[in-house]
């Protein structure tokens, strides 16, 4: 046999040739120094690269991957939290709606007839409301007016000096009225 | 502990028992450590690395394929997470199943007859550390079949499985990455 290509050479060192073939290439490794020297030089660096030695794995590897794994764990996306939560609030809904022993249609028209209720009775009490702060309004105004005129006239008929003594009186009077009130009030109280 | 026992863990951790998946982890870690390892160069990253293929394994265990073994399923994810980072690097990368047929067909030619030795000069502690060095000097892709031949100990059809390439490709490569770390050995000499 010629050379060996090193595609057998290696095939040979790694125990693939086939047998008729591997017989063979010892035949020749037997009489050839070039292949022979050839096939143990790679022998040799195999068998060095299959022993480099491993590398240092630390003590705390498995927990730290551990730790890892549960804290990866632990972190919910929003869109699960959100979809947990309205998945709850269904099952919780269909369950009072067995126990209370209605049909879901029945409530849903319930519910909306008295949203319709209370929506028309919130629109006529402000209507009213309206109303009568208009009214009050108008009717303050009508006093002021009249008040105004009077003591316009008054200005004009009375001198200032009996008008101011008047206007002293009149005050008098409103405070006693007021005191006299709160007595009443406050003696209405007491047990 | 065989790939069968390794499919019974991955079952049990699928049913939530976590100490299963740690007994994955344990199993692992040193295989895997010395092939990112020796793909990435630091230690740091490729501690980083490597915790990292056990946390992806974690979350995509349930697309898993029983069929397959789990050893090459991981170290796909090991390989796909090396394949990343040279890509962020920029370092080159290159696909096995490429044209690279100049180097392929030099395997195929005789022993040549003024071959210098390279071995006979070294002892084997010495041969060792001239190899790792000659393996950062090799090409990713080759280094990675080197490593999973000869530290990893993978099957051609293994690695043929992991890559998703002919097994006559792959064992092609693999003597393509051993003559190439030969001749790096030589110059070195």
């Amino acid at each position: 046999m010629s050379c060996c290509p090193i595609n057998d050479i290696y095939d040979y060192i790694e125990g693939r040739l086939p047998a008729g073939r591997r017989q063979e290439m010892e035949g020749h490794l037997k009489v050839c120094p070039k292949c022979r020297r050839a096939a143990e030089e790679r022998r040799h660096i195999a068998a060095a690269a299959s022993s480099l030695p491993s590398l240092e794995v630390p003590a705390d590897f498995t927990d730290r991957v551990m730790s890892r794994i549960g804290a990866a764990e632990a972190r919910f996306p929003v869109w699960l939290i959100i979809l947990a939560s309205l998945s709850s609030l269904l099952a919780l809904g269909s369950v009072a709606l067995i126990a209370s022993g209605e049909n879901l249609m029945g409530i849903t028209l319930g519910a909306s007839h008295s949203l319709w209720e209370y929506a028309k009775s919130a629109a006529v009490l402000t209507a009213k409301v309206v109303t009568l702060l208009s009214l009050t309004g108008k009717t303050i105004q009508s006093l002021l007016l009249s008040a105004a005129k009077g003591l316009s006239m008054a200005d004009s008929l009375i001198s200032p000096a009996l008008l101011a003594v008047l206007l002293g009186l009149m005050t008098v009077l409103v405070v006693s009225l007021a005191l006299a009130a709160r007595k009443k009030i406050s003696l209405g109280d007491e047990p | 502990m065989n790939e069968d026992q390794d499919q019974v863990l991955v079952r049990r951790t699928l049913r939530g028992d976590r100490k299963a998946f740690e007994m994955i982890v344990r199993k692992y870690q040193q295989p895997l450590l010395n092939y990112v390892g020796r793909m990435v160069g630091e230690r740091e990253l490729a501690l980083d690395f490597t915790q990292d293929v056990f946390v992806r394994a974690y979350a995509s265990l349930r697309s898993f394929e029983p069929r397959y073994k789990f050893s090459t399923w991981l170290y796909k994810i090991a390989s796909n997470l090396v394949i990343d980072h040279w890509r962020k690097k920029r370092l080159p990368t290159y696909s096995l199943s490429g044209t690279r047929d100049e180097d392929g067909d030099q395997l195929a030619i005789d022993v040549p007859t003024e071959e210098p030795g390279v071995s006979r000069t070294f002892e084997l502690a010495e041969m060792r550390k001239r190899i790792e060095t000659a393996l950062e000097k090799l090409p990713g892709p080759l280094r990675e079949l080197f490593v999973w031949r000869h530290i990893n100990e993978l099957s051609y059809e293994e690695m043929a499985e992991i890559k998703g390439l002919p097994v006559g490709t792959i064992k092609n490569r693999v003597f393509q990455a051993k003559e190439m770390v030969r001749r790096i050995l030589e110059e070195m000499s």
